[in-house]
């Protein structure tokens, strides 16, 4: 009886522990397995040490291929202060090989971290150095690899591409933008460390740094180039506040080629100012255009047929009376009485006014912004502005007329030649672009590919085919003769554009550009130049930019590929203008049949014979006429 | 005369051998920082070992009875050792506490022998008196169990304690005491925590460490996430024996408390079962003993070591996988500590003697 009882509370005293078991080895079972993933990270996290490869950066190319941003490999210098054996060895020969203070290198061996990178004494080392520390051969001393950004070709495309610091982060232009695709994913070692920092006799792991992906551009290097040239050239030899310069595809709103000086070197951009860095004139500056706008009315009118070019005339008596206001022509005295062909081709203030006159404000401002003013083009670069237009509630016969011939208004230069592209492309408005594709280095896989974005429809295929021909004579017969390139159509506009400083005109500061485009049948490139307040010189777009821009122009046809034409508009010269004629194709001919194509130029011969061995320059050249030709002669 | 149980004597062996292969393991990277030699723990504990397995044998050919008789002298001794030890110069302090009688490195504990002394006294007495008055059959006990705790709270070591108040509790349970005797004692209890509590305010950061060890990761939460660290990764199969990474000064003192999170990094939930099923083999051979044997004496003594084992073996589990605040309870057979290991192998010794009288 009794044992019973004492037996049944010892039964119940083991159902009880075994049941203590059960919840204790769930307990186990639920930490080894469910909570395993967790808990391994967890304390991964606190066994590994890691030391970072850097990852190389994207590359930053133009779409022919040359790298414009790419990667030098240096290597930094990295302590792990628990494993260093010899504390004071380590800090005397370091600070030697490195030239600092022996505190400094004190201050991180000491520091109570897991691993510490010498920053910023031990960054980015030369090969020298790197190689003194690493024959020292010293525990816990370790050199790391790390890619360092470099821009072989310095200030190239420098606000476009922008800068990055010293972790390689990009702080602006593209760099920036772009810097998630850019940035690449960190690899290292990983070690196993006891809590007391030493390494763990297990094997470490190797993760492979990940490269950041390479930025395609939309940017042709060579036209770059010569953009580059021909504005640092205007900026030396005018003394230039500033110049800026687009050349864009019309076809589709590729950048070809951007510019702004002055610029910067983005290695060194700690020498730079900020506002230098940050100002990309050509899509950051707003000002009056001038006459470049014109082409905008030009349009608006024969969209809207209230103008005929080849019939209609104006008279332009040298200024215009607008409610009292006396707006003058640029020619004292006026251009007397021409057609609206002759009107544009002379750029003739009063004549754009009766166009504005005739549109009445509503048409002419639905056009203006239908080009895209007043709002930004959407280009993919930072700092873009909106520019500014009058409000047409406020918009009265004086404003209407100031507009008409582009002053009053203030306007960038990505919108002025996007919307002058729209204007002789056949109508379309597209949105400028920079960036081509975005690839992979390794597999070539294409991450992300830029189309063309057609904005809008602005005016018809007729009109603009018209308006290419009136630009074309601007070239040939107006304004912009200094654009004009002997066997190719060019179109093209100048302008010319006094500068606002707080609300007023300032005297003999001026704002000077050209827009052109080629070939004006079918037109592949549209080139845009301004040059800042340029001194010494008579400040008119067709004086200073129009030459600038034909000599991009020239580089651009070689790079394009652009076939001369046959049916060129023959160039009307003023007397001081120089002529230039082509040097036939006359290798292997015999001299005396062809010396009557030669009439143009002074002959040096070389040899002796009648066949023409060799020209130079070669044929198909245009050269000043009375220039000098050297052909060698054999038999 | 029946033979001894052999399976309580070999799943014994094995768990005390396993113990001393993962004291070397878990303490080796610690010995050699402390004291130059990977095997310091290895040997003193091997020493306890060697020394534990004799007074096993001979214990199991003395007969129980010897321990009716001479209850009194024990319990007495038992008391005296406690007192002795709170004697500044005499017992000397180990993290925090005035548990030990020191002798170079080694040291002894009172405290574990109280444990036995206690048990034999109360087995002597309740065979000894019918369960009818509580009021005069339980409260000489009761007296004798206040005044061994109170001698062991002024070490302080509330785990062994905790123990012996249990053992002592269980044995009165299992004596037919009324439940309404337990549920007093339990409001009781309670209150005494709360005591405990207000007296020593370190306790509250225990508790709350407990619920959620990351709120305090560096400070009362610190043993337990280092603990979770070695087990969670240990998985399914562990990371094999030598292996661990949390024995690398990560755990502080993996072999004593927290030797059981260090097997369970190093072997994996398949380790850990095979450990549980022979503490499970050990508590259930002690138990079916206490159930076979008439003798009443010998049924509540070997219950009350069967028990005091099991519940020191339970507490310091919870404790290690986080189900219950740190006590500061070894692992009986597995952690390190001479002391611990000789009592315990003394009571299977005892064990061992009362197995072969099943059949009387």
């Amino acid at each position: 009886m009794f044992t019973k009882g004492i037996n049944k509370r010892i039964k119940i005293i083991l159902l009880v522990i075994i049941f203590l078991f059960l919840i204790i080895i769930i307990r186990v079972f639920y930490i080894q397995v469910f909570d395993y993933k967790k808990l391994n990270n967890l304390a991964s996290n606190l066994w590994n040490r890691n030391l970072i490869i850097g990852a190389n950066r994207g590359r930053i190319l133009t779409s022919d291929n040359i790298v414009v941003a790419d990667n030098t490999t240096t290597v930094s210098l990295v302590v792990v202060p628990n494993q260093i054996k010899n504390k004071d060895d380590v800090i005397r020969d370091l600070a030697k090989i490195l030239d600092v203070n022996e505190n400094k290198i004190s201050e991180h061996v000491n520091k109570k971290s897991s691993v510490e990178i010498i920053h910023p004494e031990g960054r980015k080392l030369s090969f020298a150095i790197a190689d003194k520390i690493n024959n020292l051969n010293y525990d816990g001393v370790y050199l790391l690899k790390e890619g360092k950004r470099s821009y072989p070709y310095d200030t190239l495309l420098s606000h476009s591409i922008g800068y990055v610091g010293i972790d390689n982060q990009g702080l602006s232009g593209l760099e920036l933008k772009y810097d998630k695709y850019l940035t690449g994913t960190n690899g290292a070692i990983k070690y196993y460390s006891d809590a007391k920092g030493n390494k763990l006799n297990k094997s470490s792991i190797y993760v492979e740094p990940t490269d950041g992906l390479d930025l395609y551009l939309t940017i042709n290097y060579n036209i770059q180039s010569a953009v580059e040239r021909e504005l640092n050239n205007a900026i030396s030899k005018y003394n230039a506040d500033g110049a800026w310069a687009i050349v864009m595809n019309p076809q589709n709103g590729e950048i070809l080629a951007i510019s702004s000086k002055p610029d910067f070197s983005p290695s060194n951009y700690k020498n730079y100012d900020i506002e230098t860095i940050n100002r990309n004139l050509a899509i950051w500056s707003t000002y009056e255009p001038g006459s470049t706008f014109k082409i905008i009315t030009l349009a608006a009118s024969i969209e809207e047929k209230t103008v005929d070019l080849l019939k209609d005339t104006f008279y332009d008596g040298g200024s215009v009376n607008v409610e009292g206001a006396r707006i003058r022509c640029w020619k004292a005295g006026g251009h007397g009485s021409q057609t609206y062909l002759e009107v544009v081709q002379n750029s003739c203030n009063p004549g754009f006014v009766s166009l504005g006159n005739k549109l009445g404000k509503e048409r002419l401002f639905k056009y203006i912004k239908e080009f895209g003013f007043g709002s930004k083009t959407g280009i993919d670069l930072n700092g873009e502005s909106n520019g500014i237009l009058f409000n047409l509630d406020n918009v009265g016969p004086v404003e209407l007329a100031t507009t008409s011939f582009g002053q009053g208004i203030s306007v960038t230069a990505i919108q002025q030649i996007t919307a002058v592209s729209a204007a002789i492309n056949g109508g379309f408005l597209y949105k400028p672009y920079i960036v081509k594709r975005i690839v992979e280095p390794n597999t070539g896989e294409i991450i992300l590919e830029n189309s063309p974005k057609l904005m809008r429809n602005v005016i018809s295929k007729e009109t603009s085919q018209t308006v290419r021909m009136a630009l074309e004579t601007v070239v040939a017969y107006g304004t912009g003769r200094n654009a004009y390139i002997e066997g190719y159509r060019i179109g093209g506009k100048t302008g010319t554009a006094q500068k606002v400083k707080n609300g007023v005109y300032m005297t003999g500061n001026y704002i000077l550009s050209f827009v052109g485009f080629l070939p004006a049948d079918n037109p592949k490139a549209v080139i845009y130049v301004a040059i800042d307040n340029p001194k010494g010189v008579v400040q008119y777009g067709g004086t200073v930019s129009a030459p600038i821009a034909k000599n991009i122009m020239i580089d651009v046809i070689e790079e394009l590929n652009i076939k001369g034409s046959d049916y060129t508009l023959e160039k009307t010269y003023n007397w001081y203008d120089t002529k230039y004629a082509k040097i036939p194709n006359i290798i292997g001919s015999n001299i005396d049949d062809v010396k009557k194509n030669l009439k143009d130029f002074t002959i040096e011969y070389a040899g002796n014979g009648k066949i023409i061995k060799e020209i130079s320059p070669s044929g198909g050249t245009y050269i000043p006429i009375g220039s000098t030709i050297k052909i060698l002669l054999g038999n | 005369m029946k033979k001894i149980d052999k399976v309580l004597l070999y799943s014994v062996i094995i768990l005390s051998l396993f113990g001393l292969l993962m004291i070397y393991s878990s303490s080796s990277i610690w010995a050699e920082y402390k004291f130059n030699d990977p095997y310091k723990y290895l040997k003193s504990q091997g020493i306890f070992l060697f020394l534990g397995y004799i007074i096993m044998f001979f214990i199991s050919k003395i007969d129980f009875k010897i321990y009716k008789k001479y209850s009194n002298i024990i319990l007495m001794i038992c008391l005296g050792l406690l007192i002795l030890v709170l004697i500044p110069g005499i017992g000397t302090i180990r993290n925090g506490s005035r548990s030990w009688f020191g002798i170079g490195p080694l040291g002894i504990q009172p405290s574990e022998a109280a444990k036995i002394g206690l048990i034999i006294f109360t087995s002597k007495y309740l065979s000894n008196n019918k369960i009818k008055d509580i009021k005069h059959s339980i409260l000489p006990i009761l007296i004798i169990l206040f005044l061994t705790f109170a001698l062991i709270m002024l070490q302080p070591d509330l785990g062994t304690g905790v123990i012996i108040v249990m053992s002592v509790i269980s044995l009165l349970f299992i004596s037919g005491v009324n439940m309404s005797f337990f549920i007093k004692m339990g409001i009781l209890g309670l209150i005494g925590i709360i005591v405990l509590i207000i007296i020593a305010p370190y306790r509250i950061a225990r508790i709350t460490s407990f619920i959620n060890p990351w709120s305090d990761p560096l400070g009362s939460g610190f043993q337990i996430i280092q603990s979770l660290y070695a087990i969670g990764p240990g998985g399914l199969l562990g990371m094999g024996i030598g292996n661990s990474i949390q024995k690398h000064f990560y755990l502080p003192e993996p072999q004593t408390d927290f030797i059981f999170s260090i097997i369970s990094e190093e072997l994996g939930f398949a380790g850990i079962l095979i450990v549980s099923l022979l503490f499970i083999t050990i508590i259930y051979r002690g138990i079916k003993i206490s159930l076979s044997i008439e003798d009443k004496f010998a049924k509540y003594l070997s219950f009350g070591i069967t028990f005091s084992i099991t519940f020191q073996s339970i507490l310091n589990l919870m404790v290690v996988i986080g189900l219950i605040p740190v006590t500061g309870v070894t692992l009986p057979f597995l952690s390190y500590g001479g002391s611990s290991l000789i009592i315990s192998l003394l009571e299977i010794g005892i064990l061992l003697n009362i197995s072969k009288k099943e059949d009387l």
